[in-house]
């Protein structure tokens, strides 16, 4: 997390922080490769939905719901559950302020939940060094992705389902926003972000998560004008 | 539907993915940002990663909707740990053996 103008030293960084963000992600990927086999989409689109979506959750939603809702349905509900994605890249905009046309066009393809959570704290480094350490997390998941997700469309899901994995990435995500937690306001955010989405959990199309993460922002925003910014 | 147009719905939903999340910063990377939305943006890291663990953990999609006391038990180690350790791979480890030993419990 230190400043460094050393980029070999940020790769390593990028590395140390990625790999072990990725491991619990591993159960989940096998899980989406099993329903690519037995999905009614073709495993080639469903193949293909992989590196297009980038993205698990939204992605195990097509491929389940794809054949039990009308096509308009399966759609909408990828495209709700993929919306928080807005958000993310709203908040990362400043970083990408003195990055090249390329890294502008390209480095929002990778731009998913963890990326998001590694590389906000690294806004403030200097361009050159914040395009570093986002493309190295970003292969990371892209090839720990892809790897997993071939192994579990080969071999199946090889994890049993006693051992309840599926658990673990929400234990992860709770570490990420515990780091984060910084100030009061984002304390505010994650309070409220957390129950509201619990309160809206019956909304379709896991529509609960963006009505969630929306008043969490709007919260921690009332809650940095209203209060002081000291802890 | 044909494995094509399963094709074509895949490449409208990978592109409408890109466009949310290449959308914002192609627009606004070349802008000052206002105080106000600075302020705004600053919490969204805090309240859609906690709405994502809730999301997760009551699984809106299952059948079995709704938090568990061994869900709520993993949360409730994993927490401290975290802002005690800033360590993910200890904090993992906590909250997994609190859920498990909970499950084993109940």
């Amino acid at each position: 997390m230190t400043a460094t103008t050393d980029l070999p030293q940020v790769s390593r960084q990028a590395l140390a922080d990625a790999v072990p963000l990725f491991l619990p992600a591993i159960p989940f990927a096998l899980v989406v490769g099993v329903a690519i086999r037995q999905s009614v989409i073709p495993a080639g689109a469903g193949m293909f939905s992989s590196p297009a979506l980038m993205a698990g959750a939204a992605q195990l939603a097509l491929l389940t719901l794809a054949g039990t809702a009308s096509i308009w349905a399966v759609m909408s509900a990828v495209i709700v559950i993929n919306a928080r994605h807005i958000m993310y890249s709203a908040a990362l905009s400043p970083a990408f302020k003195d990055q090249p046309r390329w890294f502008r066009w390209f480095g929002p393809f990778f731009l998913l939940d963890q990326v998001f959570a590694l590389t906000a704290p690294h806004s403030a480094d200097s361009p050159a060094q914040f395009r570093r350490y986002y493309l190295v997390v970003s292969a990371v998941f892209f090839t720990g992705w892809h790897v997993s997700l071939a192994a579990g469309l080969a071999v199946g899901s090889v994890v049993p389902a006693a051992w309840q994995l599926g658990y673990a990435p929400a234990v992860m995500f709770v570490g990420l926003v515990v780091f984060g937690l910084d100030r009061r306001p984002a304390v505010v955010a994650a309070v409220v972000g957390a129950t509201a989405s619990f309160l809206a959990i019956g909304l379709p199309n896991r529509a609960g998560l963006l009505v969630g993460a929306l008043c969490g922002v709007v919260a921690g925003f009332l809650a940095d004008r209203t209060g002081n910014d000291a802890k | 539907m044909s494995a094509v147009s399963w094709f074509g719905v895949v490449f409208v939903l990978g592109g409408a993915t890109y466009a949310m999340r290449a959308g914002p910063i192609l627009v606004l990377a070349d802008r000052e940002l206002p105080a106000a939305a600075v302020r705004l943006l600053r919490n969204v890291g805090a309240a859609v990663l906690s709405a994502l663990v809730v999301t997760l953990i009551a699984d809106p999609g299952a059948a079995n909707r709704g938090i568990t006391v061994a869900e709520v038990a993993g949360l409730v180690v994993a927490i401290p740990v975290a802002y005690r350790t800033r360590n993910l791979l200890i904090t993992l480890a906590a909250g997994m053996a609190a859920f498990w030993l909970a499950l084993w419990l109940s």
